[in-house]
């Protein structure tokens, strides 16, 4: 009772907070799970009643009865004929020919189907410490090979993407564990960011919300000095051509007003 | 008069890598030199970045490009631009033959033997593949540099990992 009293007392270590930002540590996500290993893809549909490669071709299994292609069926024979399939199921989307199983797409579709299944398995018993760790290491091995295929066939790597549905992002630039400091130090410079911007934007808005009344003062101005140098018949300085570009200036600025207008209308009506 | 020599060849033409970054209208080139540590008298890798004006986008992450310096600086950080690209990433050509590559072999080859063996169609056919970037921000996260994820955000960055 008491020791928990005094960490709430004493919680306010660390740098004290100048800047009113709220850091929402993100949750801890195993690196087994899909999300991070990038498969966007669960098992493929294979029917519980299908029967393994091996059985498959056998004359004698087409005509038997029921209960006979029951006790052949992948459901009776277990998860491991089951896998067997769906890493087939795989490999067949980017075989090169019949014999085609060391080739770099067929390994990384192996891989693939491989760790969906020890996902499926991690799904259901968490805390099997062995099955976690094959799966990490295979996830790794799926990585690099793709890493490498990236290198030397960028073209092959992005139909292999396509066809697999898995997503590559490569390996942060400095890895690290993440500091408490270092993401409030990062939300503080985007809040800074943010009000600099905010202030750059409303500066902006109120230079160029002058700029219409500006524009018209000036092009009364220049037409009555052009008037005035005709009627007195001065050399003339203000020519036609300057009129007409003003002109054409503050028929810019009026259709890029009304479209704020409208802009901040539908805010203001979304509000 | 080394030093001279330095400059006045930093400033001609250099050879880099494209690395992943965030500028828009800019590319990160990676030049690798060595320097000569004179304790050890061995030379160390020491890399170099530039920051090169690239507003059409012809180098993408991974490629082997020629950048030049610019007459003035663009920015604070723009100094050179991208002259052209040398070697594209995971599209080598054998510069004797003129024959594609893939790894240690010529895409040929490969296709013949495949041919061989009795081609499938679920096999990936050089002829109809699309040039690269298509699947760049759905699938295939390497444009831009990715980093350890900090936040909670509303709106989740796919680079943050």
């Amino acid at each position: 009772m008491l020791r928990g009293l005094t960490t709430v007392c004493f919680q306010t270590r660390g740098v004290k907070q100048l800047v009113n930002v709220k850091w929402v540590k993100p949750e801890y996500v195993p690196a087994y799970k899909p999300q991070k290993s990038g498969d966007l893809e669960n098992l493929p549909n294979i029917s519980q009643s299908s029967i393994p490669e091996d059985y498959a071709l056998s004359e004698h299994l087409k005509d038997a009865p029921e209960t006979v292609k029951q006790l052949f069926s992948v459901a009776h024979l277990g998860k491991k004929e089951y896998n067997a399939l769906v890493k087939k199921e795989l490999m067949d989307r980017v075989r090169k020919h019949k014999y085609d199983d060391d080739t770099p797409e067929t390994k990384i579709a192996k891989l693939t189907g491989h760790i969906r299944c020890l996902q499926d398995t991690m799904e259901q018993f968490p805390r099997n410490i062995k099955t976690k760790v094959c799966v990490q290491e295979l996830i790794d091995k799926r990585k690099k090979l793709l890493k490498f295929l990236r290198q030397y066939d960028y073209k092959k790597f992005e139909w292999l993407l396509e066809k697999l549905n898995i997503e590559y992002k490569a390996h942060p630039e400095d890895p690290h564990k993440l500091t408490r400091k270092e993401s409030l130090r990062k939300l503080t410079e985007m809040h800074c960011d943010e009000i600099r911007n905010n202030k750059l934007a409303d500066y902006r808005n109120l230079l160029e919300s002058q700029q219409g009344p500006f524009l018209e003062n000036k092009l009364k101005a220049l037409k009555f000095i052009r008037n005035e140098q005709i009627e007195l018949k001065l050399s003339i300085t203000v020519t036609e051509q300057d009129i007409s570009k003003v002109e054409k200036q503050l028929d810019d600025w009026k259709i890029r007003n009304e479209q704020k207008q409208e802009l901040k209308k539908k805010k203001k009506k979304l509000i | 008069m080394a030093s001279h020599l330095k400059d006045a060849a930093k400033k001609f033409l250099l050879l880099g890598q494209c690395v992943p970054t965030i500028k828009q209208n800019a590319a990160k080139i990676r030049v690798k030199r060595l320097e000569l540590d004179e304790n050890l008298l061995m030379y160390f890798r020491k890399d170099e970045f530039y920051y090169c004006y690239d507003p059409n986008k012809i180098c993408k992450t991974g490629d082997v490009v020629l950048i030049q310096s610019l007459p003035h600086k663009m920015t604070k950080l723009i100094t050179h631009e991208v002259k052209e690209v040398v070697y594209p990433l995971g599209d080598v050509t054998d510069p004797i033959t003129g024959k594609k590559v893939a790894k240690e072999r010529y895409r040929d080859d490969i296709e013949k033997e495949a041919e061989l063996y009795g081609k499938l169609e679920s096999s990936f056919d050089y002829n109809k593949a699309k040039p690269r970037g298509w699947q760049d921000g759905k699938k295939d996260f390497t444009s831009k540099p990715t980093y350890t994820k900090f936040n909670v955000f509303d709106k989740e960055d796919p680079y943050a990992l």
